[in-house]
């Protein structure tokens, strides 16, 4: 018999070490009795004062030198061989995407895919390597070429099931990546081959995938949106159901506002199909609500249904909930002060929510309220004292707090831009030529959004004293800007930033998603709450910087962002000029900026900073809910074909040679099973001998108390 | 009425038992004094009166010394009646049955039973292994042979307290009457362990040498010697009636030993090992049952009655149960 730790052999050498206690004599503890008339012939001991005791005959001994033998068995691992059904070097990946949550099988698909795994990894020839990749959203290897199986458990054990989308191609892509460093590679793929792209190209290394999932039975919410309904005053739902299973299905659809349930609706979903629902003042319009929660349950079972329809399996629960935040109902209001540019105004009355104003530099002054605008543009002036409104200043002709004019550049080119940054979310620059522009240094409190010449900036913007300030350094009518799409972006990022609306995403984030969250003003950083109630605080990373990245978006639900205050920061000295200003802007038509006299509308109510802003996670996603299990084939054809792979561990088809087959990997079977249990009844068999008196005693009590009825 | 340990005496274990104390005796309902390490409590007026009403029984009369109220073999004054016998000159006319003499016109003389006392001697082995057990086997002794003693005081027999000790018996003096019995008790508390092996058979013969006559023998020990069927032999062979109770200790009747042991001889200082197991305190029992019925065997033949006692036995349940169930008191 093969050993994998024959050198624990040399444990036998304690049986003459058990032997030599048994030969010892023992050393006797001393009592003093009246007389040991009555115990002499009791007596069958060794002679006094000799060292050595003659061996005899014990059960005791037997059982200890049995035990032994056993333990140095057990630890020399002895082992049987066969030959091995594995390559050499395993990589293993296991889908993590939300459908492996799918209880289709026991526990889940993911437990039965980590059964599944630790399975076939016994056919692993000895010393053989494995790697494992959890196939999330992202690839994560967990488990990196080691020969440890110890390890390896774990590392499986380890993985947990995600609620996103997840992405099988990026994770094979990585597993080839891994088997491309040996010849002697296989992919081992535990997934319910529930992918709907797959990847393209060929895998280093032959794929084998482990199926999982046997149903795919699966009502699930696969849309939902938050929107102001018609009235204005209230917001409507709009849900989305799909019954991806093969029977018609019977599910109550609950809405709550805030916690609160505010519709339930029972549905009748027809396989295969999707069914919209809309539902209409999911709150009070004097209450608004912050967050809409859709729930999928089961409906009340209907007597005189016979079709079984209440009955439907949902095998899926992490698409039974979702989420959505209602947009605020207050309108922002804009001031536009400038000589008037038809191209932005009519970019800016784009602008969601918000209601735009005009207002000619002369006409500027305390009168007009600066105060009660989200916003104040000044196109091409600028006052002599700023509010401590949000300002975009948009060509300024001489030197400000906003900046040190130094001179104007003509038909500047624009520089390497940062595409990360927020304001140029989906905006392109590559064809835009500007005319003219101002020369500005770049205020120390301002990052270069637009770089231009030299680094001068064309657009940078910033916080002054908490203000957000964005500084635009050429007129729009001087470039070729109004007349590419990017102009309206650029207006809405710039607005969204100054405005505190894109602090958070308006509509559900896919889970895992990383999320740009800005840095509200006069704020160090941000702290995200998660929906299990764990907590990050986000700092800015540098003094300054508008946004963070915050990436744990892993569980579904609701996370609040809220702002982790600057200590430090003061009031702006110029927030209370325009706080004393009695005149109020004009409402302006749409397109068209100009002075009115009309008093603005008494329901405004400026937004408040520190309170704390909203994101759904939602999954949403129909793929991913439809659990069907699918073709593993798909996934093995990706791989290479075994016999060229890996000709070492193949089927001893083609030119193997004797020496070949003799050098064929072998799997190995510890016999530790069988020898722990013989080892656990040699040492329970010791101890009822070594303590039978305690059980002699244990049974005549039983004996007696069963026989006198009572306590012994 | 409890009776009170006296302050101001000092307890015989240390001096001399002294006279009858010029107190009035149990009898008198008053406080009396005893000895500090006989139990005061299990001696208390109630318990006194118990055995005022039991006497010593003897299977058969024997002669005594002085008079008292035990029959005697010989013929004497009392009022129980005996035999008749031929009147002879000199015979005292008051003895005459005259009924008789009307009916047969001869004279014949009554005989009455003489009533006699007996000599009662407390054989207490005082060998270092009566030190031993909880309750200590020497103080039950001693405690039996008092309340014993008391009944053959308050019976007018006489009562002889001999301590075996070594290989020498130390005889105290006879005690008649029941106001001797705190000098009894006295006597009875002097006892203490010997040091040093005792050779039973030899006391034993030491003690029967000192015996006067015939009388009732009462051994108190733990036998734990080889030559203790000897010693009943050669204490039955006296003609003495013999009653042995045998004391052993609850610890020796079921030893609480375990593990693997050196026993050591408390008188001896010889040891032995042993492996203490179930096994071992099974044949333990075995033997020392075997033991004790080969006394009570041996007992029997001889005539004697053979009592086994746990030194942890209430000494009413000794007295009132166990000794009148084998009619050794009654």
């Amino acid at each position: 018999m093969p050993f994998v730790a024959p050198l624990a052999l040399a444990g036998l050498l304690f049986v003459p070490v058990v032997l030599a206690m048994y030969l010892l004599k023992l050393r006797r503890d001393q009592a003093v009795v009246p007389s040991t008339l009555l115990w002499q012939r009791l007596v069958a001991d060794v002679e006094a004062n000799a060292p050595w005791q003659r061996l005899r005959r014990s059960l005791l001994l037997l059982l200890q030198l049995l035990l032994v033998i056993v333990l140095a068995l057990l630890a020399a691992r002895p082992f049987t061989e066969r030959p091995a059904g594995l390559a050499g070097d395993i990589v293993v990946v296991i889908d993590t995407s939300a459908s492996m949550q799918a209880t289709d099988v026991t526990p889940d698909r993911l437990g039965a895919a980590k059964a599944a795994v630790l399975e076939a990894l016994k056919d692993l020839p000895s010393g053989g390597r494995v790697s494992v990749i959890a196939a999330g959203r992202t690839a994560k290897v967990v488990a990196n070429g080691t020969d440890d199986l110890g390890l390896v458990k774990q590392a499986i054990a380890s993985i947990t099931a995600t609620s996103d989308a997840g992405s099988i191609g990026d994770a094979l892509r990585l597993a080839s990546a891994l088997a491309a460093r040996s010849a002697d590679a296989e992919i081992l793929v535990a997934t319910d081959a529930a992918v709907a792209t797959l990847p393209t190209g060929t895998l280093e290394a032959p794929v084998r995938v482990l199926r999982v999932g046997r149903d795919g039975g699966n009502l699930a919410i696969v849309a939902l949106a938050v929107r102001s309904a018609s009235s204005g005053l209230s917001h409507s739902a709009f849900i989305s159901v799909a019954n991806l299973g093969l029977s018609m299905a019977t599910r109550r659809v609950e809405l709550y506002a805030d916690g609160v349930l505010r519709e339930a609706r029972t549905l009748t979903l027809d396989p295969q199909r999707r069914t919209d629902v809309s539902i209409d003042d999911v709150d009070d319009p004097l209450h608004p609500a912050s967050v809409v929660e859709v729930r999928l349950t089961a409906s009340e079972p209907d007597p005189a249904a016979t079709d079984g329809s209440a009955a439907a399996p949902d095998y899926l629960a992490v698409d039974d909930h979702a989420w959505a935040v209602v947009p605020p109902a207050a309108l922002r209001r804009v001031l536009l002060v400038g000589a008037g540019d038809p191209y932005l105004e009519t970019a800016l009355t784009y602008l969601p929510d918000t209601e735009l104003y005009g207002i000619k530099p002369a006409d500027y002054g305390p009168a007009t309220h600066p105060e009660k605008f989200d916003l104040i543009i000044f196109e091409g002036w600028l006052p002599a004292a700023l509010p401590a409104q949000p300002i975009l200043a948009i060509a300024p002709p001489a030197t400000s707090p906003l900046g040190t004019v130094t001179g104007t550049l003509t038909n500047p080119g624009i520089g390497r831009l940062d595409q990360s940054d927020p304001l140029l979310r989906y905006v392109d620059l590559s064809t835009v030529h500007i005319g003219e522009a101002q020369k500005i240094d770049l205020p120390a409190w301002a990052r270069n959004v637009i770089p231009g010449p030299g680094g001068a900036p064309l657009l940078y913007a910033g916080q002054i004293a908490g203000r957000p300030v964005a500084v635009l350094t050429f007129l729009p009518r001087k470039s070729d800007l109004p007349l590419q799409v990017a102009f309206p972006v650029l207006l809405a990022n710039l607005a969204g930033e100054l405005l505190g609306g894109s602090a958070t995403p308006a509509d559900a984030v896919a889970p895992g998603t990383p999320v740009t969250l800005a840095i509200p003003a006069g704020a160090l950083g941000v702290r995200v709450e998660r929906p299990d109630g764990s907590a990050d605080e986000l700092l800015a990373p540098v003094a300054g910087a508008a946004s963070v990245t915050f990436a744990r978006t892993d569980l579904l639900g609701i996370y609040r962002v809220s702002p982790i205050a600057d200590p430090s920061a003061s009031p702006s000295p110029s927030g209370s000029a325009g706080a004393t200003a009695s005149a109020a802007p004009t409402p302006t038509p749409a397109g068209a900026a100009g002075p009115s006299s009309s008093a603005p509308a008494p329901t405004f109510r400026p937004a408040d900073p520190s309170a704390p802003t909203l994101f759904a996670v939602d999954l949403l996603d129909v793929d991913e809910s439809n659990i069907a299990p699918g073709d593993p084939a798909k996934l093995t054809r990706l791989g290479k074909p075994a016999a060229s792979a890996n000709p070492s561990a193949g089927t001893g088809s083609g030119g193997t040679t004797g020496t070949n087959a003799a050098k064929e990997p072998a799997a190995r079977d510890e016999l530790w099973i069988p020898i722990v249990l013989i080892a656990l009844l040699v040492l329970t068999a010791e101890w009822l001998v070594y303590e039978r008196d305690t059980v002699s005693r244990l049974r005549r009590h039983l004996v007696a108390r069963i026989r006198g009825g009572g306590p012994a | 009425m409890t009776l009170q340990p006296d302050p101001d005496l000092e307890p015989l274990a240390h001096a001399p038992a002294p006279e009858v104390p010029p107190r009035p005796g149990p009898s008198a309902g008053t406080g009396a004094y005893l000895p500090s390490d006989l139990d005061p409590t299990v001696f208390d007026e109630g318990f006194l009166r118990q055995l005022q009403r039991l006497g010593v029984l003897m299977k058969q009369p024997v002669r005594g010394g002085l008079k008292g109220g035990r029959r005697s073999v010989k013929r004497g004054q009392s009022v129980e009646f005996a035999d008749y016998r031929d009147y002879a000159l000199g015979d005292d006319l008051r003895q005459l049955d005259w009924n008789v003499f009307a009916r047969l016109e001869k004279l014949f003389v009554k005989l009455f039973v003489e009533e006699e006392d007996v000599t009662i001697t407390f054989l207490l082995d005082a060998s270092p292994s009566m030190a031993f057990g909880r309750p200590e086997k020497l103080l039950f002794a001693k405690r039996a042979a008092a309340a014993l003693g008391y009944i053959a005081l308050a019976g007018e027999d006489r009562v002889v307290v001999t301590a075996l000790t070594g290989r020498s018996a130390r005889r105290q003096g006879g005690l008649r009457g029941s106001g001797r019995v705190f000098r009894l008790l006295g006597n009875l508390s002097s006892i203490r362990p010997a040091e040093g092996p005792t050779d039973l058979v030899a006391s034993v013969r030491h003690a029967a040498a000192m015996l006067s006559g015939r009388g009732v023998i009462v051994l108190l020990s733990d036998l734990l010697d080889p030559g203790a069927d000897r010693v009943i032999r050669e204490l039955a062979a006296t003609g003495s009636e013999l009653i042995i109770l045998h004391v052993l200790s609850p610890e020796e009747l079921d030893p609480q030993l375990e593990g693997d042991l050196r026993l050591v001889d408390a008188e001896t200082g010889e040891g032995v090992d042993v492996t203490v197991d179930l096994a071992a305190i099974d044949a333990y029992k075995a033997r020392l049952a075997a033991w004790q019925e080969g006394f009570a065997d041996l007992a029997a033949k001889r005539r004697a009655s053979y009592v086994p006692v746990p030194s942890d036995l209430p000494l009413a349940d000794l007295v009132f149960a166990e000794l009148r169930r084998r009619r050794v008191v009654g």
